[in-house]
């Protein structure tokens, strides 16, 4: 979006002032740009910086309470790439999160599709009902989803049980496949509201006539969504999706939260617990760093190829 | 007029005074910390007694005139957080926290408490629960004392005894015996445990490996070493997963929480579990008074006859090395371990700092259990970095990997592998 | 034309069906939620799942209030978070306006920051967070906190209402200026209002991250009268003791309240603000 020019005004000789305005509009986005930078620069700014200089030292509790800190350059980074564990971890990690971020897509925007499709009141229902599992409490969740899935006394054994399987004392969580169908049901259960919410809004923005025009030309329905419907809301589809994997990558809390729960905490860690572990659990703040930037930079490169077609669009657009 | 001349005059005095009552803190008396402070003390939970708080408070404001003691209750959950944060910082530190024993270790080793090595002959010296003596400590000075313990005893159902003909078990084996007899007694329900014994309750299944004369992990040199796999741990584990097989009906990775509610369920024929259940299983929103006249407690035995080497829950005090006010502090850490408070401890069911007082806990059945348990209590490892030990849930991980079947050796090994790496 | 309004009859009540699984399964855990706050703790947890969702009383309810200290922490969340929100939105509306209607060099550099430090894990920092405030007397302040929470909201704030700012034409502000408006004018005449659903839509979302934040409010609020509400919601989880779940839920309940509130608020905006721009781009 190019600066656009002021309306002309009458030819006067005032080269100074002329000039003043102009600069004043040049700085005007970074002036618009610096309370944002400020509080970024500020609340961000320093902890990061921090973060990443810790990486490249030997920090744990003792140093937060007054030991001087050692330099060791690369050898945290060294240490992290040739431990083993953490390869497992990350093929785990990026499984885990493609699966959770392609499920809550595809579910997201069939629950937003079919939206358009319901009678209005069943439609403000199911509406409310996202907006119920979105605002609800991250803690109280989690418990009521362990409860649900509870060894001895979850209602879903429970029920099993009465429709005639074998599942009294079932561990949902003891097996590591199981252990992740269940976190997968958790992230996705809690990811979906906002992605339908958004699709759904984006849809209802797709003109009538566009798809009235299909239907004469004699698209079915199916086709209609699949060639007319999403490619419109393409753009939107990109940002959500890339939420999705930015968020997938760094899960804690589910996981966490289950491991406490039962389960072998080895065999189900993923890098969001273990970046938790070795910094809070050990006090090894410059381990936690290097992981940290670690799995920074597998998120940048999980998601470069949408944000290379986001800024092409951008370029594009402006 | 007037009025608002006089008032005006009155408000500034007052400010001019406090002004000059600040100042005067300045005295110094070598480094000890002003003469007046207002110390705060973080207390966790609900465990101290209101008695005892309001017991210290009173004494230390009358010993010390012009000076107030705040008690700050914090929770367990995210205490970790909170005093890396807090200990670290000049004005925010606390003067005195309480923390956990395995906590004790790592804030001792990492510099954020005072030296109290001077102090500790006259806070109780060897009369100390030696074992939180030793968590609070390194390189031969003292960091952290004594709180309080824990305790810890064995739950049985008196009826279910009677009907399968047991007497309270005396020695380890009987033990066993008990448990396995229970279960086989009881088939319904198709979950009954002789003994309760989740597959995560790692804390129990330490006790089995102590008694057989293992260990966690011992220090050697300057290297501590994971030693689940000794001859004398794998036979404790032995026990441990005899126990699992063929007297537990828990979830084999489940977690120790909420006994009471398979115990009120008839589920359970006996647990192990901490003092403070009584509490739970007699009230009617939490627990099963009805239940109460059929409970009857006992120390875990260990295989000679006296009791088992049990695992204690408990806390140390210790006086942040931030904070401005020492002098003031080391004065409330007396306090706190002095006779008296100890005594409102012990009345109210914990186990006092010193083992002197362990008598005042009581005569009935449960607290005979307690002083019991309370003589051969132990303590996890007082290695710098046990912390990340637990932290990465190794033992957890170990023992329902022994719940759900596999080769103890094997498993044993390798817990010892991960512990080792972990500590040093 | 017959066949076709059957068909779609019908294509609506497999909707209509599939909508109501669909919120059966997103309200079934917080119905429990709800229901459980009703019930004592050994109904809570037994082998018989207790179904009736009203059937217990309310001491749980009670618990929570007994400590005086449920309103001191409503008052602290509401502020944090009321101010979170503001600052953020205004500062994002100004630096997305700024991104999306002028060319300046470091313009796509800024874009990708905002995406690159939504990528970076938080775990970690609060530590750091914790020492800068601490240096500057900050800590236990509402404002400490909230310059803190202001940061970790604005890089999503600003990435989404940039989308928004971009596809609104320019041609409504220019003719605004022709008019006689001056730039600035026509923003706040012409744009703002018509931006008003996109901000609510990105408050909503820093409403409930603020609203729910656990660890930098834990240790930087640290004083019992400046606690915020999840910080008083684990003063009742007690690993020691076993966790009051009754009293857990109630809390929960509690505190989802303001949040549902809020929704119930905007929501009608929320929906077609998303749309606005999202489709463009």
């Amino acid at each position: 979006m190019a600066l656009t020019t002021r309306p002309a005004k009458s030819t006067r000789n005032r080269t100074l002032a002329d000039r003043a305005p102009a600069v004043r509009k040049a700085m005007l986005p970074y002036g618009l740009l610096l309370p944002a930078l400020i509080a970024l620069a500020f609340a961000l700014g320093y902890p990061l910086i921090r973060q990443v200089m810790l990486s490249f030292q030997e920090f744990g509790l003792a140093q937060q309470f007054g030991r001087p800190p050692e330099w060791v350059g690369l050898q945290n980074y060294r240490d992290l790439v040739s431990d083993s564990y953490l390869w497992v971890l990350v093929l785990r990690s990026v499984v885990f999160c493609l699966v959770n971020a392609g499920l809550t897509m595809v579910l997201g925007v069939a629950i937003a599709l079919l939206m358009r499709l319901m009678s209005t009141p069943v439609r403000l229902v199911v509406q409310a009902g996202l907006l119920i599992a979105w605002a609800m409490p991250v803690l109280a969740s989690l418990t009521v989803w362990t409860w649900l899935f509870d060894t001895q006394y979850g209602v879903v054994n429970w029920i099993l049980e009465r429709l005639g399987g074998d599942f009294a004392g079932h561990s949902w969580l003891i097996e590591p496949m199981s252990f992740f169908l269940i976190a997968t049901l958790l992230v996705v259960w809690m990811s979906i509201p906002f992605v339908a919410f958004t699709v759904y809004a984006a849809l209802t923005q797709v003109p009538q006539e566009i798809l009235e025009a299909a239907e004469v030309d004699g698209a079915g329905p199916w086709q209609r969504t699949r060639l007319v419907v999403l490619p419109s809301i393409r753009p939107v589809l990109l940002v959500v999706g890339l939420l999705e994997l930015v968020w997938g990558l760094r899960v804690f809390t589910q996981i966490y939260v289950l491991q406490q729960a039962g389960g072998v905490t080895r065999e189900t860690n993923l890098l969001g617990t273990y970046v938790y572990r070795s910094g809070i659990g050990e006090g090894e703040f410059g381990v936690a760093a290097t992981v940290a930037m670690f799995m920074l930079a597998l998120t940048v490169l999980l998601t470069a190829p949408y944000v290379i077609k986001m800024i092409r669009d951008d370029r594009e657009m402006a | 007029m007037r009025v608002k001349k006089t008032l005006g005059l009155a408000l500034a005095a007052a400010l001019v005074l406090s002004a000059c009552s600040d100042d005067g803190d300045d005295n110094s008396d070598g480094g000890g910390g002003p003469d007046t402070a207002d110390i705060r003390v973080w207390i966790n939970g609900p465990d101290t007694p209101q008695a005892a708080r309001d017991w210290l408070k009173t004494e230390f404001e009358d010993a010390n005139p012009g000076s107030t003691l705040t008690i700050e209750e914090q929770e367990w959950e995210g205490l970790v957080e909170r005093l890396t944060t807090a200990l670290s910082s000049d004005d925010e530190t606390p003067d005195v926290v309480e923390v956990g024993n395995t906590q004790s270790s790592t804030f001792t080793t990492a510099g954020a408490f005072s030296d109290l090595s001077d102090e500790v002959g006259d806070l109780g010296g060897d009369d100390l629960l030696q074992g939180f003596v030793e968590a609070g400590s390194y390189d031969g000075s003292t960091y952290a004392v004594p709180y309080y313990a824990g305790s810890k005893y064995v739950f049985y159902r008196k009826d279910l005894f009677e009907k399968s003909g047991l007497e309270v078990p005396t020695t380890l084996d009987e033990f066993v015996d008990a448990a396995i007899t229970l279960k086989e007694d009881n088939p319904d329900p198709a979950n009954f445990s002789g003994f309760w014994f989740p597959g995560q309750d790692w804390r129990n299944g330490v006790s089995f490996v102590w008694d057989a004369g293992g260990d966690l992990a011992v220090e050697e040199g300057d290297e501590w070493q994971g030693t689940l796999s000794s001859p004398e741990s794998v036979a404790g584990l032995e026990t441990v997963k005899t126990l699992m097989d063929q007297a537990s009906g828990a979830a084999k990775d489940g977690n120790e929480a909420d006994a009471q509610v398979p115990f009120c369920n008839n589920e359970i024929g006996m647990m192990s579990v901490p003092g403070w259940m009584t509490g739970l299983i007699d009230n009617a929103d939490t627990g099963c008074p009805d239940m109460m006249k059929n409970v009857g407690v006992f120390p875990l035995p260990g295989s000679d006859g006296s009791p088992a080497p049990v695992l204690l829950g408990g806390s140390n005090i210790a006086v942040s090395a931030n904070s401005p006010n020492q002098d003031l502090a080391k004065d409330a850490v007396a306090l706190m371990l002095s006779d008296e408070f100890q005594t409102i401890l012990a009345e109210n069911g914990l186990t006092p700092a010193k083992t002197s007082l362990a008598p005042l806990l009581g005569e009935d059945e449960f607290a005979q259990a307690t002083i019991a348990a309370a003589t051969d209590a132990r303590l996890t490892p007082p290695a710098a970095k046990w912390a990340s030990v637990e932290g990465a849930r190794i033992l957890e991980d170990l023992f329902v990997a022994i719940a759900n079947g596999g080769d103890l050796a094997e498993l044993a090994a390798e817990a010892d592998e991960a512990i080792t790496d972990q500590l040093n | 034309m017959n066949s076709g309004r059957r068909l779609r009859t019908r294509t609506r009540v497999l909707a209509n069906s599939l909508g109501l699984v669909v919120f059966l399964i997103c309200g079934f855990p917080v119905y429990w939620m709800i229901s459980t706050s009703f019930q004592s703790r050994n109904e809570i947890r037994s082998p018989e799942p207790t179904w009736h969702p009203f059937g217990g009383g309310l001491d749980n309810y009670r618990r929570l209030f007994e400590d005086g200290e449920f309103l001191d922490a409503l008052k602290i969340s509401l502020l944090v978070t009321i101010a979170t929100v503001a600052i953020a939105l205004l500062f994002a509306f100004l630096a997305a306006v700024a991104v999306s209607r002028f060319r300046f060099r470091g313009r796509t550099s800024f874009i990708l920051l905002m995406l690159v430090v939504q990528m970076i894990p938080a775990e970690g920092l609060f530590i750091s967070q914790y020492k800068m405030l601490d240096g500057l007397s900050l800590t236990n302040s509402v404002l400490g906190l909230t310059t803190l929470y202001v940061a970790c909201v604005l890089p999503f704030t600003i990435w989404t209402l940039r989308g928004f700012v971009s596809a609104l034409p320019v041609d409504l502000e220019e003719a605004a200026m022709v008019d006689g408006c001056t730039r600035v004018g026509a923003f706040f005449r012409i744009t703002f209002p018509l931006l008003a659903p996109g901000l609510v839509a990105t408050g909503v979302f820093g409403f409930i991250q603020a609203w729910n934040e656990f660890t930098l409010a834990l240790v930087v609020m640290t004083r019992d009268d400046k606690k915020t509400l999840p910080v008083w919601l684990s003063t009742f989880s007690d690993a020691n003791r076993g966790t009051d779940w009754g009293a857990v839920m109630a809390g929960s309940t509690l505190i989802s309240i303001p949040v549902i509130l809020f929704f119930l608020m905007v929501q009608g905006r929320m929906v077609s603000g998303l749309t606005v721009g999202a489709v463009k781009g």
